[in-house]
């Protein structure tokens, strides 16, 4: 099932979507907390958005889109939750143990500020981390774009 | 106890690390492990003899109880002494027997580590502890005996050693799990206060107890390591095999033997017949050796045995019997090995058919070990005659004919004796040209150390009340009886003495008409060669064990993955249908459900029936994503907005994956190479066994107080209103840190698998 052709309709339907994923991707993330959703969900909705990307363009337009290493991605995620989980100590919480403070936001008004909002960001970036990895292990044979170019 | 353990540690590092400029000086300075021990052994004996334990503990995971805790009453008191007072001269010793090198100082650095172990081993109270202590000894002890590892004979006799030790400490391991779960603590003093009761649980410790012993100790059935360990450098034969690893398991049911008794009738005629037979077995087969080394380590097997009933019979008499053979038993034993060691370091054999005239040649080495060897034969003013006497006079109490068992092991051991003695120092065949040795100076460790062992074998023999308070104390620690023994110069005329008389005056006849022996000896050996040899035993179950791992293993990894996938189905099917229906099966059938309910229900049923009837991957993984939508909505009826979300997009995701997956497949399925009946059949079954739980699952199911609590605190206490979102960043953060730790450990483990395979497709094509 090699592929060579471009697909103007496909390319253009993920250009477009592309911003909405992303926002509600970042809206899970930081939803989560209240409302459905959450960091691995936000994780994985960016993660179909990089495969919808790879069966646009390729690993080709996946390496443009996303100049990150998989690796990093994932390491960061791991060293902020994990940082997360530490920096409960200091108070003197246990080991991941969530505190909140409450700030006044411009635009957002009062708003909880909790510390597992962290922990659930070093979870997105890992599921994120994930998807890009996978997509560019696997999808690496077909390489449409630079085929044609 | 604990900066004792350090010191040692300490020092075994230091000798690793400097082992370039050290040499043979690694052994007099690993002599402070054991000089240390012997000077604290010796500070605190006055109290620990006067009967206040030293207790040393130190508080590892305080809320799960575990401590390393550490008591010396006098009982392991006793046993440093004899760890500390063998392993000093012997490393003295060590420092003239080895020539300067790298592995010498190794050496010289894991019998440090040994020693260690040792002490850490009769000092500790807590089960745990002693086992770890206990492999410790396991696993050092193999890397002495294997010192010349260039030698395949020496590898595989470490390797039976660790083997059989090995395989004996997990066996007691099992055996204090089971008896720490009945008695309720592991603490060693507390079980043996209360045993407890006699249950199938305590029973089956304290054979598993029992087993750990009888390999240590070198019994019978598992008696053939310790002559095979002779592969190791004298001087480790001296200190393992005389006053240390093989006393861990007299130690042991010395320690255990009266709760053990108490609590099970077997154990007493079991650790009667074990020791009897091995005691006996050893004597027999020292006499028929040529080695001095190896025929010192029958009598040894022989001696043990000895001991071992006595000490493990859980009678006071016996034991008091028991615990000054054993300091015989040190005292004369480490010695002969170092003479044994002596004469094969200037002789350059041990073979008693090729030395002659050692007497005259090496004269002090001569008188050193008479005065012991005298000991091991339990000649009268010699301490092994004292401590052999009290064991006679405990035997005849409780039963003549060990008494009679005990003499002929005595008998043998006179014989031994003189073969030794005569066949070491005496001058025969005069016509060859025989092995000689050359006198050695008094300032060589290589006499002084054994020598000094020696000199103070022959003053407690001659004051062996000078034993009494610390052979007394020691009894009465592990039986609560005191002065449940003697220990004299002359018994005077008791029956006792007829009996050590007897088999001392036959011994003398054996050892005398030793042409008689051999002959004798021969006919036997005829005879026994029909039985079961514990060396060909061992020798040929390893090959059978290798070959039952080889064919079970080629059984259960076929390679076949429909196999595999069948075996683990099954296996998951039968189990708990098995178990449900052994209980009686409640079934929650549920109530008729919505429209909306049965049009997902036929939707997915659908998906999953048409997925058995089509032929293209391609549309094969469209179907599934078709039922994991549906599931999707499934959660959605009932109220699981988090669930849903994430089944949709996971769905997603996988069936994108599986396209870029099947990019590299062909694009149907070949023909099944097996039977498609077998496998209906076991797709049926897991459908139905899946159906059947579902409804016997939720019939179990009970209003969680967990549920209710996480409703209830998930906004005070985490701040957030989506308490799935609060249990997966909170409340259980730990576990979601596992699991996104295993993703990343599993997406870096799948791409270092498919890259490669995908890489050298390309570059093939």
């Amino acid at each position: 099932m090699k592929s060579t052709r471009r697909s103007a309709i496909l390319e253009s339907g993920v250009i477009t979507v592309a911003g909405p994923l992303i926002v509600f991707s970042i809206y899970l993330l930081f939803a989560g907390h209240n409302q459905p959703g959450g960091g691995f969900s936000g994780g994985l909705v960016a993660g179909v958005l990089i495969s919808l990307v790879w069966a646009a363009g390729g690993t080709a337009a996946v390496r443009r889109v996303v100049p990150l290493r998989a690796t990093l991605l994932m390491g960061t995620g791991l060293v902020v939750a994990a940082l997360t989980g530490f920096a409960s100590l200091l108070p003197g919480l246990v080991f991941l143990e969530s505190g909140y403070v409450e700030v006044s936001l411009p635009v957002f008004g009062d708003v909880k500020v909790v510390s597992a909002l962290f922990f659930d960001i070093g979870v997105y970036l890992v599921v994120v981390g994930m998807a890009l990895g996978l997509v560019k292990a696997l999808g690496e044979e077909g390489k449409p774009m630079e085929a044609e170019q | 106890m604990i900066p004792l353990l350090v010191l040692h540690v300490a020092v075994a590092a230091a000798l690793a690390l400097f082992h370039r400029r050290l040499g043979r000086w690694a052994f007099v300075l690993g002599a402070i492990g054991p000089a240390a021990t012997l000077l604290w052994a010796l500070s605190i004996a006055g109290d620990v003899i006067a009967g206040s334990p030293e207790i040393d503990s130190f508080s590892w995971v305080p809320s799960l109880g575990l401590e390393i805790g550490f008591r010396i009453d006098s009982y392991a008191l006793l046993f440093l002494l004899v760890i500390a007072g063998a392993g000093l001269p012997i490393f003295l010793y060590s420092h003239r027997y080895f020539s300067a090198s790298r592995r010498a100082t190794i050496f010289a650095a894991t019998m440090l580590v040994f020693a260690g172990s040792m002490t850490g081993l009769v000092a500790a109270d807590h089960l745990l502890v002693l086992f770890v202590f206990w492999e410790l000894t396991t696993i050092s002890s193999y890397l002495l005996i294997g010192y010349k590892d260039e030698e395949a004979s020496a590898r595989s006799a470490a390797l039976h050693a660790a083997l059989v030790t090995g395989a004996g400490g997990l066996a007691m391991l099992g055996g204090m799990v089971l008896l720490a779960g009945e008695a309720g603590t592991y603490v060693i003093s507390e079980l043996i206060a209360n045993p407890p009761a006699a249950t199938a649980a305590v029973n089956a410790g304290w054979a598993l107890v029992l087993i750990g012993a009888v390999t240590k100790s070198a019994q019978f059935p598992f008696h053939a390591w310790l002559p095979g360990a002779m592969a190791a450098p004298t001087p480790a034969s001296a200190f393992l095999h005389s006053a240390t690893m093989v006393k861990a398991g007299i130690f042991l049911v010395g320690k255990v033997g009266v709760a053990a008794a108490g609590s099970a009738d077997w154990w007493q005629p079991a650790v009667l017949i074990l020791g009897g037979i091995t005691m006996v077995i050893g004597g027999w087969r020292a006499l028929r050796q040529h080695d001095l080394k190896l025929l010192l380590a029958y009598g040894t097997v022989s001696q043990l045995g000895f001991i071992f009933l006595l000490m493990g019979s859980g009678i006071p008499e016996l034991v008091f019997g028991g615990v000054a053979l054993l300091l015989s038993h040190a005292l004369f034993k480490a010695t002969l090995f170092m003479v044994v060691g002596a004469i094969d370091h200037e002789t350059g054999t041990r073979d008693l058919r090729r030395l002659s005239g050692l007497r005259s040649s090496m004269p002090r080495l001569f008188w050193v070990a008479v005065a012991t060897g005298l000991s091991m034969a339990a000649v009268p003013l010699t301490i092994g005659f004292a401590a052999k006497e009290a064991a006679f006079v405990a035997l005849l109490d409780e039963n003549v004919w060990w008494v009679a068992a005990a003499a002929a092991a005595s008998t043998l051991t006179v014989a031994y004796t003189g073969r030794f003695l005569i066949g070491a120092f005496g001058t025969h065949h005069p016509d060859r040209e025989p092995a000689h040795g050359s006198a050695l100076s008094v300032r060589n460790t290589l006499l002084s150390a054994p020598g000094s062992l020696a000199l103070i074998s022959v003053a407690v023999g001659l004051i062996p009340t000078a034993l009494f308070p610390l052979v007394d104390s020691a009894t009465e620690a592990v039986t609560g009886i005191s002065k449940a023994g003697k220990l004299v110069v002359w018994p005077g005329w008791v029956a006792a003495l007829a009996w050590s008389l007897a088999s001392l005056s036959i011994g003398l006849v054996l050892a005398w008409r030793s042409d008689l022996m051999s002959r004798a000896g021969d006919r036997v050996a005829v005879v026994a060669r029909r039985l079961p040899d514990a060396e060909n035993v061992y020798r040929r179950s390893i090959p059978a064990l290798l070959r039952f791992a080889d064919s079970s293993s080629s059984l259960l990894q076929s390679g076949s993955l429909p196999a595999y996938l069948a075996i683990i189905l099954i296996v998951a099917v039968v189990g708990p249908t098995v178990a449900v229906l052994a209980e009686g099966p409640t079934l929650l059938v549920p109530e008729n459900g919505s429209l909306l309910e049965w049009m997902l229900g036929i939707l997915i049923v659908g998906f999953a029936v048409s997925l058995a009837f089509v032929r293209r991957r391609f549309a094969v993984v469209i179907l599934l994503g078709g039922v994991g939508y549906g599931m999707a909505g499934v959660y959605s009826v009932f109220g699981g907005p988090d669930l849903t979300l994430t089944q949709l997009l996971v769905e997603t995701l996988v069936i994108t994956l599986f396209a870029f997956v099947l990019r590299h497949l062909p694009a149907t399925f070949a023909r099944p190479a097996t039977a498609r009946l077998p496998r209906l059949a076991v797709a049926l079954a897991v459908g139905a066994f899946v159906f059947g739980a579902g409804l016997v699952v939720n019939a179990a199911r009970q209003p969680s107080a967990v549920a209710a609590s996480y409703l209830e605190q998930s906004v005070p206490e985490a701040a957030g209103g989506n308490v799935v979102n609060v249990i997966l960043v909170d409340f259980r953060a730990f576990d979601t840190f596992g699991e996104i730790t295993v993703l990343v450990a599993a997406v870096l483990g799948a791409a270092g698998l498919v890259v490669p395979v995908i890489r050298n497709a390309r570059s093939r094509a």
